[in-house]
């Protein structure tokens, strides 16, 4: 785990769209209390946004009414929250033991060799990014890979490509 | 009283207080159970796990002291080879990031990480590998300044910002080794308590902006205060050191626990008010604007004195009770009125609802002890009257505007005694420099009734009278402490079966006794 501390500052004020806000409210009466809308409110950003900005923390603590440093947190302590922009197409090859086993290095050297992207960068032109993750949970079809949270099970480098190239 | 119990630690039986975790219980009999998450006022948090115990009842082999609840014929085991072994493990845990630089760290002296290294590890360091480097030096604001790698988690800030001041400007980001104490960017910390959690960090991660690299903890001498800064009178340590050819100086202030009073926290403002006993102090007295001798001074005063008709005298609601006393006396003597006006040193609408008070005087409460009169329109009716006011440390600047001032004392000439200098002693004919209460003993009343005692911690080089001692100049007739004390005990009957010596520390509660009748 590397630090995760540093925030970037887009400059313009953050807010949910008008589909995000409508669902803001609906969860929000899901739960008891309404901290408990950190983590949803922060998944609600990065699938907006792609990742979340120092405003949208500032934005997502005011909105729910708790405090800045608690979305601060949750968002730092939790790897899964991009805390910077990602690829339009965001690429996370599963790095544990089923996974490694299967073959998940051949995908990384692939997309290192062919596409151009080491773990943690994107391609120049912002198509793909790539991070190797912990488990997710699919290892009786491992290898797995997942793009902007698609699940593609049993990968190996020849899907990959046909992968790749429907994803413009 | 709370309800005993009685239990065993390491087979030896104990009584402790009913109701308290571990931790307080058998901490209250001199039993030490080393933890450095746990803080009294903030709960148990369990996240240190160097408080681990074993329990002999058939419980997991470790339980937390701090979430463990003292109970009746608990057996409590403290020194078994494996407590000894996870309290060393737990050192090794949290020493392997720490910087070990206690050589230019403030904390040094009062850490416990350094306290229970010595008492309960004594191992050498066993990493080869270079610890997380993190940030030494961020300004989190309101005087606090981080140090990350110093910090070991605890968690200890977070909860007091969170709990006890509601505005939560600290989290811990990240995790893992890689975890840090940090405000949100733009978001420092802001609120008028938070230099506490430099007290509260048990290492030197928090240090206060103000005290940084002043002085060795070690060099400091102690002594037992009670803040002047507002009605409420927090407990005060106040820790002071004369070095080498100089003058006695207050390095700070740093709260000390009075249940009943403040707890275990003081404002910001408080804290920092040490400041004003060291700096713009008045130290020579003066006849008009020229400096000149105690004696030569003394000398006109009384002359002023006999010569005058009419004295109005004038109390300062931050002088002690003794001060009020000797004060009152001599204002018998000399058949003049006494005032405590003192209206400009409440400040409406500046309190909380914490310990924060509007009045900013420490002793008002005791004028009305005294039955001392403190309104306006009675100190303007005696001025009216008079031809010499004595002034006795009350700072009529802060009541009177300059001109309003000017005009009120027209006819009437000023003795002052001042600690500090301040424009509203511009007017005055003679001005004596008095001690402040940093350098006296005595008792104050606060705003809940509460009489407190504090005690003399600064002994200056050039050292000035007190207002008890230049009230006996006056004429005053109690001349010596134990006749203004007997004195004290007829107004405040609750301190009759007490001396000086003997107030109890956690203060005299007037409301519980008659003494309540004669302030109503």
């Amino acid at each position: 785990m590397s630090d995760r501390s540093q925030l970037i500052s887009t400059g313009e004020p953050f807010q949910f769209d008008k589909k995000r806000d409508a669902e803001f409210e609906r969860l929000a009466k899901r739960y008891p209390t309404r901290e408990s809308m950190i983590l949803p409110a922060l998944w609600l950003t990065q699938e907006q946004e792609g990742w979340v900005s120092q405003e949208a923390i500032a934005y997502i603590a005011d909105r729910i009414g708790t405090f800045a440093s608690k979305v601060y947190e949750a968002a730092t302590f939790y790897t899964m929250y991009n805390l910077h922009p990602m690829g339009k197409y965001h690429i996370c090859v599963c790095r544990t033991l089923s996974c490694w086993l299967r073959g998940k290095q051949e995908i990384v050297d692939y997309l290192r060799d062919e596409v151009g992207i080491t773990p943690g960068n994107q391609t120049e032109d912002g198509r793909f990014s790539l991070e190797e993750v912990e488990c997710l949970g699919h290892c009786g079809t491992a290898p797995v890979v997942q793009i902007n949270g698609e699940f593609y099970e049993n990968m190996d480098v020849e899907k990959l490509k046909s992968l790749l190239a429907t994803l413009k | 009283m709370a309800d005993k119990i009685k239990l065993f630690v390491n087979g030896e039986e104990v009584e402790v207080e009913a109701g308290k975790n571990l931790i307080d219980a058998v901490g209250a009999v001199g039993i030490e159970i080393p933890h450095l998450c746990y803080h009294p006022a903030l709960g148990a948090d369990g996240n240190c796990r160097m408080c681990l115990v074993g329990i002999e009842d058939g419980r997991p082999p470790l339980v937390p002291a701090c979430k463990t609840r003292a109970q009746e014929g608990m057996k409590v085991l403290l020194d078994a080879k494996h407590i000894k072994k996870i309290q060393r493990d737990v050192m090794e845990l949290e020493l392997i990031n720490h910087p070990i630089d206690c050589p230019v760290c403030d904390q040094a002296g009062e850490c416990k990480l350094q306290d229970y290294y010595m008492s309960y590890d004594q191992a050498e360091s066993r990493m080869t590998v270079a610890p997380v480097k993190k940030n030494k030096k961020m300004d989190f604001g309101g005087g606090v300044v981080h140090d990350q790698e110093r910090c070991i988690i605890c968690g200890r800030c977070v909860r007091f910002l969170r709990q006890i001041t509601k505005t939560g400007e600290l989290g811990i980001i990240n995790r893992t080794d890689v975890a840090r104490v940090n405000i949100f960017p733009g978001r420092p910390i802001n609120n008028r308590y938070g230099i506490n959690v430099v007290d509260l960090c048990p290492v030197g991660a928090m240090t206060s902006s103000d005290f940084r690299f002043k002085q060795r903890v070690w060099f400091l001498k102690k002594a037992l205060s009670v803040c002047h800064g507002c009605s409420k009178g927090c407990n005060l340590t106040i820790d002071h050191n004369k070095e080498k050819n100089k003058d006695d100086i207050i390095y700070r202030f740093r709260p000390r626990l009075n249940e009943q009073v403040n707890g275990y926290f003081i404002c910001d403002e408080g804290r920092l008010s040490y400041k004003l006993e060291n700096e713009d102090r008045l130290t020579t007295p003066k006849i008009g604007t020229v400096e000149r001798d105690l004696t030569d001074v003394l000398a006109s005063c009384k002359n002023e004195i006999e010569m005058s008709t009419n004295v109005t005298i004038l109390l300062s609601p931050n002088a002690s009770l003794e001060q009020m006393v000797a004060v009152k006396a001599l204002a018998g003597k000399l058949n003049a009125s006494i005032s405590g006006f003192s209206d400009g040193y409440i400040i409406t609408g500046d309190g909380d609802d914490y310990l924060i008070q509007d009045d900013k005087a420490a002793n008002r409460k005791g004028l009305e002890l005294l039955g001392i009169d403190t309104s306006q329109q009675g100190f303007e009716q005696a001025i009216a009257e008079a031809d010499l006011l004595i002034n006795f440390g009350n700072n009529l600047g802060l009541s009177y505007g300059a001109d309003a001032l000017k005009t009120l004392l027209t006819d009437t000439k000023t003795i002052a005694c001042a600690t500090h200098d301040s424009e509203y002693l511009a007017g005055a004919k003679l001005t004596i420099a008095v001690r402040s209460y940093s350098e006296y003993d005595g008792c104050v009343v606060n705003c809940d009734n509460i009489l407190q005692k504090f005690n003399k911690a600064v002994t200056k080089n050039n050292e000035l009278p007190t207002i008890c001692e230049i009230a006996a100049e006056f004429g005053g007739p109690l001349t010596s402490p134990a006749e203004i004390f007997a004195e004290l005990q007829q107004a405040a009957p609750a301190l009759k079966p007490y001396q000086p010596a003997t107030i109890p520390a956690e203060g005299l509660n007037l409301n519980d006794s008659e003494a309540a009748n004669v302030t109503a």
